[in-house]
């Protein structure tokens, strides 16, 4: 081999390992799944009983509060549940430098949507703009893990900011719904849509992708 | 012209360019994450670990805090500025081959 075929051998080995090192998906795809799928199901009756019945309320905002808090709780166990599991297996510690690099990217945005979210709707009942902040703030923790996540990770962050954007502007722009003595249909629609539909279409592509982005650039 | 023999022979072996170019993607790497990583076996590891930090491109650090003793690696100034010069002069090498 010659100095320069080893040369470009060597190249091509520290770009990959590089390209590897930087990839940390912390989003399981049967977590997001099974997430979805809660979403798409606890959104589904509060959604079809305010269609039916003249935009009337199904539960109270506590109620609304808590059933997404147990949602989130489940999920969050299964994820943590799958991630153990696929750093066994493939022999790499749980708590790696990858998962701290993800948490201190992650845990702002959340924290700061999370704790607006919960204000909105015991302060002010305004359930829909909770909703809204919570997947605009979600979009951004996964769009601050870009360049260490799977690409279709980052995709699932757009797919959060666009959709939230939207939403917020489609809720701000109807003062029919403003006029609402409960938003729990509207805020149900929104949480459903994302936190459910765009996690079950982010699993599915996980599933049945050809070959994600980071595999393909090894 | 480029000079050969420039070439930090320490880092141009595969094993040890491998653990280089993992430790420069960020701060410390525990001993499991490399070895997970790059397949190594675990005395294969350690002894390319103890050349490098010989040689001063890499520290070890451990934490014995937890029920397991962690082990981590990072590269210390001296062993970044040679991965980098290492990464330079293979560029010009490839650089100097192509035609123009």
């Amino acid at each position: 081999m010659t100095t320069t075929e080893a040369a470009l051998e060597n190249l091509r080995l520290i770009r990959s390992l590089m390209e590897k090192a930087h990839v940390y998906r912390t989003i399981s795809a049967p977590a997001a799944l099974a997430g979805g799928v809660m979403a798409i199901l606890a959104s589904a009756w509060p959604v079809q009983h305010a269609a039916t019945h003249n935009g009337e309320a199904v539960m109270s905002d506590v109620c609304f509060l808590t059933d997404w808090l147990i949602i989130l709780g489940i999920a969050s166990v299964l994820n943590v549940i799958l991630l153990r599991r696929e750093a066994a297996q493939s022999g790499r510690p749980f708590i790696s430098g990858g998962m701290r690099m993800a948490l201190r990217a992650l845990a702002p945005p959340l924290l700061v949507g999370g704790c607006v979210g919960v204000g909105l709707i015991i302060f002010l009942h305004n359930l829909t703009l909770a909703a809204v902040m919570w997947i605009l703030c979600y979009g951004l923790a996964l769009l601050a893990t870009t360049s260490f996540a799977p690409r279709s990770l980052t995709r699932l962050g757009q797919a959060f900011v666009i959709a939230g954007l939207m939403i917020f502007f489609a809720w701000a722009s109807h003062s029919d719904v403003l006029l609402l003595s409960s938003d729990v249909g509207p805020a149900s629609l929104a949480m459903g849509l994302t936190f459910g539909l765009l996690h079950v279409v982010y699993a599915l592509a996980v599933f049945f992708g050809r070959q994600p982005a980071e595999v393909q650039a090894k | 012209m480029i000079d050969f023999d420039q070439i930090d022979k320490l880092i141009h072996e595969k094993g040890r360019l491998s653990i280089m170019t993992l430790l420069s993607t960020r701060g410390e790497w525990a001993f499991q994450e490399l070895k997970a990583e790059l397949g190594m076996s675990d005395g294969n590891l350690i002894s390319h670990l103890r050349t490098l930090g010989t040689a001063g491109y890499i520290k070890e650090s451990r934490d014995e805090s937890g029920n397991r003793p962690r082990t981590s690696y990072e590269l210390t100034t001296a062993g970044r500025t040679a991965f980098k010069e290492y990464i330079e002069l293979l560029g010009e090498i490839v650089k100097a081959a192509q035609p123009t």
